[in-house]
Order: structure tokens, then sequence, then C-alpha cells
């Protein structure tokens, strides 16, 4: 017989699954799935700030935009890949206690806008890079989509990590 | 393993450290820190970005060296990423000593501390000679030869190894 009540909603469904369950009650995977996450996450976060400080006219001025992208990207969508799998994990062992929690909220709204921001940058801004790619100072648009790219990240990277000291106080 | 970071801790609590983290956590330096709820979280931040700028500069600079990335010279690659390493890794000693003044006995009387430390102190040294007797001949024009590929794959490894007990101060069996 189960030691945990019966599901009410979903996110408890969640919690209460055999996977949720293993993660919750084992003494080393939570650690190292949230070690691995963090390993995912520095490299998300070092490699788009290369590339947001080349925009912004911080760093590698001298370089096409489109090299740094090419050799950035891999590493992004790799690493962010490791990043979401890793952290739909963690996510699974306390369900409950994540949708509850605004810093867990706040941090998906900047999920989510630093997407948004990328596919607006990739979409359309990006698509006249032949025009800048070498200038050490790109256009206004590219500029503000580096600006906003690091704003989000590091807001995504702070409301994370302030999961960690505010889990299972609000509820 | 677990009974031997046991071990570890209880020999810790003999040391001096015991005195000089509990002098750090009266020290007003602490004080502030420990009645400020975000200073905490925010230097830990601080930490994690230093991290990602060293980590992304030595993946970069293995990259090249594989031949994964091979938009610039290995010189010009050397030259961007190294910068940023030492500057980075200069905040991250700075962000450090500052959550060892806000939780001294979290961090003094810990075995994932000082695991890290030496793997932070070995780390550091393997990146020196690395800096000066590989990627300097190497940007110079010396061909890439194994052993150098060996070299920054190590650190690589070095670095999530370091990541891995900095994660694991949090767990420690104290």
């Amino acid at each position: 017989m189960s030691l945990y009540p019966e599901p009410t909603n979903i996110w408890e469904s969640i919690e209460y699954s055999n996977l949720g369950i293993t993660i919750a009650e084992s003494t080393w995977m939570f650690p190292t799935i949230e070690t691995l996450h963090v390993m995912a996450l520095v490299t998300v976060l070092g490699m788009i700030m290369i590339v947001d400080l080349r925009l912004i006219g911080v760093h590698s001025r001298g370089l096409a935009v489109t090299k740094l992208s090419k050799d950035t990207l891999p590493w992004v969508w790799g690493a962010f890949a490791m990043a979401a799998l890793t952290g739909g994990l963690l996510f699974v062992s306390k369900a409950t206690s994540y949708v509850v929690n605004p810093y867990f909220l706040w941090k998906m709204v900047m999920l989510a806008l630093a997407g948004i921001n990328m596919m607006y940058f990739h979409f359309f801004t990006y698509r006249t890079v032949e025009h800048w790619d070498l200038d050490p100072s790109v256009p206004t648009a590219a500029k503000v989509a580096g600006g906003l790219s690091l704003v989000f990240w590091l807001a995504v990277l702070f409301f994370g990590r302030a999961i960690g000291f505010t889990l299972g106080i609000f509820y | 393993m677990g009974d031997l970071l046991f071990s570890f801790t209880e020999w810790l609590r003999t040391t001096q450290l015991v005195e000089l983290a509990l002098w750090i956590s009266d020290t007003s330096a602490s004080m502030f820190i420990v009645t400020h709820f975000w200073a905490i979280p925010i230097i830990q931040c601080i930490h994690i970005i230093s991290i990602a700028a060293s980590f992304a500069s030595i993946l970069m600079i293995n990259a090249r060296m594989f031949n994964i990335a091979g938009s610039s010279s290995m010189a010009d690659t050397a030259n961007r990423y190294i910068r940023v390493l030492w500057w980075a890794l200069a905040a991250l000693i700075l962000s450090g000593i500052g959550m060892i003044i806000g939780e001294p006995v979290r961090e003094l009387i810990n075995p994932f501390f000082w695991i890290k430390m030496g793997l932070v102190v070995f780390g550091i040294l393997i990146s020196i000679w690395f800096h000066r007797g590989v990627l300097k001949h190497v940007a110079g024009g010396r061909e890439i030869v194994g052993t150098d590929k060996a070299t920054a794959a190590f650190l690589v490894l070095l670095w999530m190894a370091i990541m891995y007990c900095g994660r694991f101060i949090a767990y420690a069996p104290v």
C-alpha cells in the first residue's frame, strides 16, 4: 500500500508518481540531478553571455556575429536540453511545492521572455546580419536584443536560486 | 564514502577552523549578510555567473583545440577567452570569500568545501601552466599535440568536479 495520499490534482499526481517518489526518497538523486542542472545552466548562461556581450559591444567586437553564433549555438542547445531534462526531473519530485512558489513562476516567465526575445531576434533582426556581421557596433535592434537577453537570463538565474531559499514556505 | 566524509567533518571539528569560523560569524560583515535575506542568494548568483564565464571560456578554447569551432585562429581564440577566464576566476574568489563570511561554519567545517578548495588550487595551477606552457606556444604557431588537447579536456572535467563539490557543500553530511 502506498504511503502517500490519493492525489487530488495534477501536481500531486506528478509528485506521487513512481518517478517523483523515487527521486524524492533517494538521498543522492536530487542533489546529483541538481548538480547536472547547474552544469547545464552555467554552460547555457556562459555561451549566451559571449554572444550578448558581442551584440552590446563589450567583448569580441572584431569577430563576425555569424561565426560567434555558429560556435556557441550547439553548446547552448545541447546544454539547454540537459537543463530542461534535469529541471523537469527536479520539478517532478516536488511539483506541488514548485507550482505555488512565486520565484519558480517568475523563473518560467523569464524563460518565456528570453525565448520570445531570441525568436524575435532570429526571425527579424538577424535576417539583415550580412550588413552588420563584422561591424564592431551593431544596429540598435541587435543591441537591444543582446541587452534584453542578458537581463532575462540573469533573472532566470536569480529566480532559480531564489527557489532554493524559499521552497516549501508558501504553503 | 559517506563514512569517510563524516570522519573528515569530525576531524575538521577538532581543528582551529571552528574558532576561526565562530570569529568570522561575529564580524559586522558576517552579521550584515546574515541579517539581509537576499545577500547570500545574490552573492551565489555572482559566483554562478563567474563560473559560467570561466566554464564557457574553457569550453570555447577546447572547441577550438578539437576543431569543433574553427571560426577564428587558435591565437585569437586563446587571447579572447584566457583573459575572461582570469577575470572570472578573480570574481569567483571574491564572491566565494563573501559566501565564507556569510556562512563560515557551513563552509569551513564542510568536507566538500575543502575538497573543492584543493581542486580549485590544482585547477589554477593547471590553468597557469596551460596558459603559459601551452596556449602561448600554440598561439605562436606551434602545432597542437595530443597532450595539449588532453590538458584542455582535463580542465573541463576539473571544472565539472569543482561544480559538483560546490553544489554538494549544501548536502554534506555534517
